[in-house]
């Protein structure tokens, strides 16, 4: 008994039409007979079959009848009806509400039945692919949850600790450190944590469902100044929020990709620059938002402009690399929400994001 | 900073390290000078039913670490939100943790008992500002 043959249960009343189908496809597949319903029931208990084929005209009850019976507790084998011209409501009837796979016309032609039978043996084993493809990807998902979520613990909570030491140490000024190897150690343990926070943001993005909520662009565009404003005092921030119309959108993606890109702004800035600024100007308007951040730093070279939302792309002429992902990140959090970027830069000069995010108002569903 | 003359702080950590550095942040403001750690919450609920007994329950500042083997912090919660008035009455309850997952934020502040989420590092002068919060009324 060969494991990746076809199984085969026919079922007819008449017992000649049995002996013949065996003797015809004996050498294909693997076949079990049986001549009543009650018969193939009882034989279905013991042997797991692929292919169920029944006649439709039997005393007690007919082909339909029962295929109708066991497809709930047998929903897997494909059935193939065997049926004589008559009947043609009945098979109809069971052939649209889904339980039979493809009926068959007695006398069957062997090259036909052949056929049907190998095209319901294929959507048999995708289907059961698809369905050990389901419950695999079910267990990775779950796996990558609980792994992001130890990350962010477990890789955290250490470096955090670190840093707590570093501050109480300045507090009480315990340590010795005329190198300030302090500030290097804590500088380092930021990036680290930067990273993180960036691994995190990008498995939120890719896994949180889109929520629509209002937007206020002037509270958005605040919080992510503070925050940016202490790694560089020099730099004047504008703003300008146009508000025509009530906006709606996805407030987390919203602010994932304002703080990637004010934060690059903000980073990447040439050193010299007596005047250095960053441009943030908003327009929402019924259908969308149109955001433009526009800085005077180091500029984007021209030939790594198409590689910039590439996951760990960094561009190799500056002496800030950064993680690599920031970017892609943004591209991704966009793609979730339905809108666009493009960036228009000269080395030297600044670079200029502007995005498009679709207006998720009510008017609009 | 000492105001609450009787202020305790118990502190609930699995990690002694920060454990350590909240003790000495706390001991350096001169926030209170009784801190009790306990590296297990199991040991300090033992600790607060023990305090049933006394006849005046000091006022408590509790900072509560979220994850933490055995029992976690919202585990905690749901315990100590059992016990008698007496004591629930005279212990805040801050959250500390340097977890960013959304789940636990958003289950810290919905939680009534839980006056604030502090982020890790603890540093001085939230804990302060927090401190003085809690106690204004009392000034």
């Amino acid at each position: 008994m060969k494991e990746n043959r076809i199984r085969i249960l026919y079922i007819d009343d008449e017992i000649h039409n049995l002996n013949a189908f065996k003797a015809s496809f004996r050498r294909s597949y693997e076949i079990y007979t049986a001549n009543s319903a009650q018969e193939g029931k009882q034989l279905l208990k013991e042997i797991m079959v692929h292919i169920i084929i029944a006649d439709q005209k039997m005393p007690v009850s007919t082909g339909v009848e029962f295929f109708n019976e066991i497809k709930d507790t047998l929903p897997d084998p494909m059935r193939i009806l065997l049926t004589g011209y008559t009947d043609v409501e009945d098979i109809i009837d069971a052939i649209n509400k889904g339980h039979i796979f493809s009926y068959i016309k007695k006398p069957w032609d062997e090259h036909e039945l052949h056929r049907t039978i190998n095209n319901a043996y294929e959507i048999y084993s995708t289907r059961k692919q698809l369905k050990e493809k389901i419950v695999e990807l079910e267990k990775t998902n779950d796996e990558l949850n609980r792994f992001i979520y130890s990350t962010s613990h477990d890789l955290r909570s250490p470096l955090m600790s670190v840093l707590g030491i570093i501050n109480l140490s300045r507090l009480d000024n315990s340590v010795v450190d005329p190198n300030g190897y302090m500030n290097m150690v804590e500088s380092c343990v930021l990036k680290l944590d930067g990273f993180i926070q960036k691994i995190i943001e990008y498995y939120r993005n890719s896994r949180l469902e889109v929520e629509y909520e209002k937007i206020d662009f002037n509270n958005l565009l605040n919080d992510c100044i503070t925050a940016f404003q202490p790694q560089n005092t020099a730099i004047r921030f504008h703003t300008h929020v146009d508000q025509v119309a009530e906006f709606r959108g996805d407030t987390f993606r919203i602010s994932v990709i304002l703080n990637n890109l004010i934060s690059n702004a903000v980073k990447y800035q040439k050193p010299e620059e007596p005047e250095p600024m960053v441009n943030l100007s908003v327009k929402a308007e019924p259908h969308k938002a149109t955001i433009c951040i526009r800085d005077n730093g180091i500029g984007i070279l021209s030939e790594h402009l198409n590689n910039i939302f590439k996951m760990f792309f960094r561009s190799k002429n500056n002496n800030k690399p950064g993680s690599g992902i920031g970017l892609y990140i943004v591209k991704e959090a966009l793609s979730k929400i339905g809108g666009t970027i493009n960036v228009e830069s000269k080395y030297g000069e600044g670079t200029q994001f502007e995005i498009t995010i679709p207006n998720r108002n009510e008017f609009d569903t | 900073m000492n105001s609450i003359p009787d202020l305790r702080v118990i502190l609930i950590d699995d990690n002694e390290i920060d454990l350590l550095l909240h003790e000495k942040l706390i001991t350096f403001q001169q926030i209170s000078r009784t801190v009790i750690s306990f590296a297990n919450a199991n040991k300090a609920l033992e600790f607060l039913s023990s305090n049933i007994a006394l006849p005046k329950i000091p006022p408590t500042i509790i900072l509560l670490d979220i994850q933490m083997p055995e029992m976690d912090g919202f585990e905690f919660l749901q315990a100590f939100d059992t016990y008698p008035q007496k004591i629930k009455s005279q212990c805040h309850i801050v959250m500390v943790s340097s977890s960013l997952d959304y789940g636990d934020i958003t289950r810290t502040n919905a939680n009534p008992l839980v006056i604030k989420l502090l982020r890790k590092p603890l540093l001085l002068k939230e804990l302060k500002e927090t401190v003085e919060g809690i106690f204004k009324d009392f000034v």
